[in-house]
C-alpha cells in the first residue's frame, strides 16, 4: 500500500514451496516468516487446522497447506516454515515447505486458471523456470469455514 | 469538516451523557419538585444543547430544544409547577432529543423527525403560566410570543441564526436571571464546559478510548504470558535471577493495574433505572419508590453491558407481577407505594445484585404444582427439594404461562433467556420469596471475564480448561471403589452417583483423540451443571498446574486463566469458548460447556438416564441435600463430618503459607485473609498416634455470610449420605450431634457455632 507511486502497476508476492510445487501469495499481507515452533492441537477441528500456536502471547490457528491442498502430509525431513498472514485484521499462520522469494511481478500477467471464482488458486503467473501458483489467504478461510459447517451437519 | 466531525461525536457523548443525567433529575424532582439547583441544572443541558445544535446547524433540533427550554425557564421562575405530568412531558422531551442524536450519530443528519405534536404540548403548557396569575400577564405575552414564533416558522432558521436571540429576549423580562444566564450564554465551548454537571474528578480524570485500554490490558497480557515463560526457564545466574524477580512483581503489579482499568462503577447502569422504573409502574397504575444501594460496586465493563437486559427484565418483572395493585395492597395492609430495592455488593471475587420486591411473593405450592404438570420433576421428589430449589423451576423455558402470570405473580415470563444470559457470562441466579412479603432474586456475576478460574485437565494428551462456576464436584473412578460408570439404555454410559443416574461423555473419545474397547477403570469425572443439565465429563486426570495468580491454589489444579478470544475460523465449532497460554508457552483450549451439551445432546441422554433411572429394580432414594456430608480427617486424626451444603469450596494450602498473625491463623487466598478454624481445638478431641503433621492441609471454605472462614483439615476422606436421624448428643459446643454416615457413627459438625467459636477464641 505503500509503494512508490511509480511502482503501482507492480505488486509484490511471497512465494514458496509445497511438495516442489511453486506458490505465492500477496506479500503485503503476509507479517513475519518463521520456523514452526510448537502448535497445540485443536480436537475435531478440520484436518487442515493443525492447530493453535502462540505467537508472543497472540494465539493464531495454523493450516497446514500439504493438508488443505490434498498433498500428502509432510514427512519428518522437511521442517515446516510458518507464514503469518494477517487476514482481516486476525492473524493465521500458514504452513509450507519452504519459503523462496519475495517478487515484485504485474498483476496484469497473472492468468485466472479458472472460472471458478470460489477456488482458492486465484491466478497463475509464468516465471522463469516454473509456473507460480497464486492462492488467496481469504478464500482459503472461506473454503475451511465451509468444510466444517457441512461435517457439523453431517454429524 | 473532519474537525467539524470530532466536535459532533464529542457532542453527541457529552449530550447523551446528560441526557442520562436528566433522566435521573426528572424523576428525582418529581419526588422533590422543590430543588431550584436541579432545576437550574437541567435548564442548562437543555440550553447547551440548544446552542451546540445551532451552531452545527441542526435546526429541528435546536427548534426542539428552544421549545423546552422555555418550559424550562418558566419552571425555574416559578411560573409553572413541576409536577407528573411536566415531568412525563420533559423526559418525552428527553426521548425526542435522544431519537434526534442517535440519527445524527448514524448519519450524521438530524433525520426527518421533527415532534410537532411535542412543541405543541410543550406550547400549550407554557400558555398555562399565564391563567392563573393575570398579573403576570407582561412575562406571559413576551415568552409564548417568542416560542410562537419559532414554531410557525422553524424552517428559517439558518445555522447563521445565533441561538442567543431567545434568550436574551428572557434575559431582558427576567433581570435576575442575567446573572445565572451569564455563563451559559457565553461562547459555545465555554458554555459547554460550564455546563458540565459540578465534577469533583474533573481534574484527575481523562476520558481515555476504550480501545486503547484494551489494548494496554492485551499488551499486560501477553507481558504477564512472556514473564511466565521467564521463570520457568531455569537459570543459575544470581543477576538474572534478580532482574526476572523483578519484572515478576512488577508485571504482576501492572497486570492489576491494567485490569482495574476495564473496572467501572455500576452506577452507569443503575442510574437508569429510576427513570425505568417510574415508567413502568405508571404504565402498571402503581406506585413504585426504588431505593438504590451499592453503585460504586465496580466490575468489568464489558459485564456491565452483558447484565442491563436481564436487570431490566427483572425490574419491570418485580414491578409489573410483583408488587401488587394499590387496592390489594392497602387490603393487605401495605402502604399502597410498593418499595423496590437495587442493591450490588462485592464479596469473595464475585458481585451480587439483589433485585428485591415487597410484593406478593411467589407461591412454593403453585410453582411445585406448575412443575408437576409439566413434567419437570414428579411430586415425590418435589416433596424433599428445598424452597429455592423449586424456585428454580421459574427458569424453565417455557415455564410460565399466561395462566401462570396470575397463579404465581407472573415470574418466569422470559426468566429463561434472563438465566441464559446471566450464566453466559459464567454467573448464577437464585430466587427466594415469601408469600405476602415480597421475593428477592440474587444475581451473582464474576467481576471479570478477562480472567477466570478455571480446572486444567488432561484427556487423550490434551490439556483443557473447564471453567470453574459450571463445576459442581469431582468423582475419582477407582477400579474396586462404590463410583462407577455402568452402560444405561442404548449403551450411552451414565454415572450412578449417590441417588441419581447422570449421563457421562468420556472426552478423550468424544473428542476424537482415543478411542477404546473397552471403558477405561480409571480417571476422574468432573461433574458440570449447565442450564440444570447435569452430566459428567471423563477426564484422565486433574492436573496440577502452574499458576499466575496466586499459589493457594497450585495444589488443587484450579487456575486462574487469562482468557483469550479463538480465531474466527475455530469460534463457530462450538464446543471451545477461548484459549489459555500456560506458563510453558503452550496453548490450552478452554471447553465451552454450554456448546458441549448442545453437541453432545444432553438433555436427551439425560432423559435417557431417567428413563433407565425408573426402570431400574433399585428404589431411588430421595435423599436430601442436608443429609450428605463431607467426611474428613482432622490433624489429630479424628473423623469429623461437615453438612456438604455449608461446603463452599475445598482449596488446598501449604503449612508454610498459613500467616501466623498476630492472634490467629490466617491464609491469604485471592488477597484476602481467611481464618482457619481447627476442628481439633473446637472440639477438644485429642491427638491420635501416627498422625504427625502433613505440611499440607485442606481448607473447607464455609459460606461467606459466615465471614471469609475455613475448617482446616488434614485431609477430605469422601462424600457420604447420612442415614437415620442425627443424634443430638449436642452439649459439646461446635457439634450438630453424631450420625452414622457410611458405616461408622461421626460427629457432624456445626459450622455456624464452629465459627462463633473461632471468633471468641482467635488463638487457635
Amino acid at each position: 500500500m505503500n509503494m512508490p507511486e511509480e511502482r503501482m502497476d507492480r505488486k509484490r508476492c511471497c512465494t514458496f514451496l509445497i511438495e516442489n510445487t511453486c506458490f505465492a501469495v500477496e506479500a503485503d499481507n503476509v507479517t513475519e516468516v518463521l520456523q514452526r515452533g510448537v502448535i497445540n492441537n485443536v480436537p475435531l477441528a478440520s484436518p487442515a487446522v493443525s492447530g493453535l500456536l502462540n505467537l508472543r502471547g497472540r494465539i493464531i490457528p495454523a493450516i497446514d497447506l500439504r493438508i488443505f491442498l490434498e498433498f500428502p502430509a509432510a514427512p519428518p525431513s522437511i521442517k515446516q516454515i510458518s507464514l503469518i498472514v494477517d487476514i482481516n485484521n486476525e492473524w493465521y499462520c500458514f504452513l509450507v515447505d519452504k519459503l523462496l522469494d519475495v517478487k515484485a511481478y504485474d498483476p496484469h500477467q497473472v492468468t485466472p486458471p479458472t472460472n471458478d471464482s470460489s477456488s482458492v488458486l486465484t491466478g497463475v503467473l509464468p516465471d522463469t523456470d516454473q509456473l507460480i501458483h497464486f492462492l488467496s489467504p481469504e478464500k482459503i478461510l472461506k473454503s475451511l469455514l465451509n468444510i466444517r459447517t457441512e461435517s457439523l451437519s453431517v454429524g | 469538516m473532519a474537525d467539524n466531525e470530532e466536535f459532533i461525536s464529542e457532542f453527541l457523548i457529552e449530550a447523551s451523557e446528560n441526557l442520562d443525567q436528566l433522566d435521573q433529575d426528572l424523576v428525582a424532582l418529581e419526588k422533590n419538585p422543590h430543588d431550584p439547583d436541579r432545576l437550574a441544572s437541567i435548564f442548562r443541558t437543555i440550553h447547551t444543547i440548544k446552542g451546540t445544535c445551532g451552531f452545527f446547524g441542526f435546526t429541528k433540533l435546536s427548534n426542539l430544544s428552544h421549545h423546552g427550554e422555555h418550559l424550562l425557564g418558566l419552571l425555574r421562575d416559578g411560573k409553572l409547577h413541576f409536577d407528573e405530568q411536566m415531568a412525563s412531558l420533559l423526559l418525552e422531551l428527553v426521548d425526542a432529543i435522544r431519537t434526534f442524536l442517535t440519527a445524527i450519530e448514524s448519519t450524521g443528519k438530524e433525520g426527518d423527525a421533527a415532534f410537532p405534536d411535542l412543541c405543541q404540548k410543550m406550547d400549550a403548557t407554557c400558555l398555562l403560566a399565564a391563567d392563573p396569575q393575570n398579573n403576570q400577564t407582561e412575562e406571559c405575552l413576551a415568552s409564548p410570543s417568542s416560542s410562537t414564533n419559532q414554531s410557525n416558522q422553524p424552517d428559517d432558521r439558518t445555522t447563521s441564526t445565533p441561538e442567543e436571540q431567545p434568550v436574551v429576549s428572557t434575559t431582558s423580562n427576567h433581570p435576575a436571571e442575567a446573572d445565572k444566564l451569564a455563563p451559559v450564554a457565553s461562547p459555545d465551548i465555554l458554555s459547554r464546559s460550564g455546563s458540565t454537571r459540578s465534577n469533583n474528578t474533573f481534574d484527575a480524570t481523562i476520558r481515555v478510548d476504550v480501545q486503547l485500554l484494551d489494548t494496554i490490558v492485551d499488551l499486560v497480557g501477553e507481558l504477564v504470558l512472556a514473564r511466565n515463560q521467564l521463570r520457568t526457564t531455569a537459570t543459575n545466574e544470581p543477576a538474572l535471577l534478580d532482574a526476572v524477580n523483578r519484572i515478576h512483581t512488577v508485571t504482576g503489579e501492572l497486570q492489576e493495574v491494567a485490569m482495574k482499568t476495564r473496572m467501572a462503577p455500576i452506577d452507569q447502569l443503575f442510574n437508569k433505572f429510576p427513570r425505568i422504573v417510574r415508567d413502568v409502574a405508571a404504565a402498571c397504575d402503581k406506585k413504585v419508590n426504588l431505593h438504590i444501594d451499592g453503585s460504586d460496586t465496580e466490575l468489568d465493563r464489558t459485564l456491565i453491558e452483558k447484565i442491563r437486559d436481564p436487570l431490566t427484565h427483572l425490574i419491570r418483572n418485580a414491578i409489573d407481577h410483583g408488587i401488587e395493585s394499590k387496592d390489594m395492597r392497602s387490603v393487605a395492609g401495605k402502604s399502597t407505594s410498593g418499595e423496590i430495592s437495587l442493591r450490588a455488593f462485592q464479596e469473595s471475587g464475585q458481585v451480587t445484585i439483589e433485585v428485591s420486591d415487597d410484593g406478593a411473593g411467589i407461591s412454593v405450592d403453585a410453582v411445585c404444582k406448575k412443575a408437576v404438570e409439566k413434567g419437570l420433576v414428579t411430586e415425590d421428589a418435589a416433596s424433599a427439594m428445598s424452597d429455592e430449589r423449586i424456585f428454580q423451576f421459574i427458569f424453565e423455558p417455557g415455564f410460565s404461562t399466561a395462566n401462570a402470570v396470575t397463579d404465581i405473580s407472573g415470574r418466569g415470563v422470559g426468566m429463561d433467556v434472563v438465566r441464559t444470559n446471566i450464566e453466559s457470562i459464567g454467573g448464577t441466579i437464585d430466587i427466594s420469596s415469601q408469600r405476602g412479603v415480597g421475593t428477592i432474586v440474587r444475581v451473582r456475576i464474576p467481576l471479570t471475564l478477562a480472567i477466570i478460574p478455571a480446572l486444567i485437565i488432561s484427556s487423550g494428551g490434551e490439556r483443557l480448561a473447564i471453567p470453574q462456576p459450571y463445576i459442581q464436584e469431582l468423582v475419582s473412578l477407582r477400579k474396586n471403589g462404590t463410583t462407577h460408570i455402568i452402560d444405561g439404555l442404548e449403551g450411552a454410559p451414565v454415572l450412578r452417583l449417590r441417588d441419581r443416574l447422570i449421563p457421562v461423555v468420556y472426552l478423550d473419545r468424544w473428542l476424537g483423540l482415543r478411542d477404546w474397547e473397552k471403558r477405561p477403570t480409571s480417571g476422574t469425572v468432573v461433574v458440570v451443571k449447565v442450564d440444570n443439565h447435569e452430566f459428567g465429563l471423563v477426564v484422565d486426570a486433574v492436573t496440577t498446574s502452574e499458576n499466575q495468580h496466586s499459589h493457594a491454589t497450585e495444589t488443587t489444579g484450579l487456575s486462574f486463566i487469562v482468557v483469550k478470544a479463538i480465531s474466527s475460523l475455530l469460534a463457530p465449532m462450538g464446543i471451545y469458548s477461548g484459549a489459555t497460554v500456560m506458563g510453558d508457552g503452550s496453548v490450552v483450549l478452554i471447553l465451552d460447556l454450554r456448546g458441549i451439551t448442545m453437541a453432545a445432546d444432553i438433555p436427551a441422554l439425560t432423559r435417557r438416564a431417567g428413563d433407565l433411572q425408573s426402570t431400574s429394580e433399585e428404589p431411588s432414594e430421595v435423599v436430601q441435600e442436608s443429609s450428605r456430608y463431607l467426611v474428613c480427617e482432622t490433624h489429630n486424626g479424628h473423623r469429623v463430618a461437615v453438612p456438604l451444603n455449608q461446603v463452599q469450596r475445598l482449596e488446598n494450602f501449604l503449612e508454610s503459607e498459613i500467616d501466623p498473625a498476630a492472634d490467629s491463623r490466617f491464609v491469604k487466598r485471592n488477597g484476602e485473609l481467611t481464618q482457619l478454624i481447627d476442628p481439633d481445638q473446637v472440639l477438644h478431641t485429642s491427638k491420635e498416634l501416627g498422625k504427625e503433621p502433613t505440611g499440607s492441609l485442606v481448607g473447607i471454605i464455609l459460606p461467606n455470610e459466615l465471614g471469609n472462614k475455613a475448617i482446616a483439615v488434614r485431609r477430605i476422606i469422601d462424600i457420604e449420605t447420612g442415614h437415620g436421624p442425627l443424634e443430638k448428643t449436642a452439649t459439646k459446643r461446635g457439634l450438630l450431634g453424631t450420625l452414622l454416615v457410611g458405616d461408622s457413627a461421626t460427629e457432624v459438625m456445626d459450622i455456624v457455632s464452629a465459627s462463633q467459636w473461632s471468633e471468641e477464641n482467635p488463638l487457635s
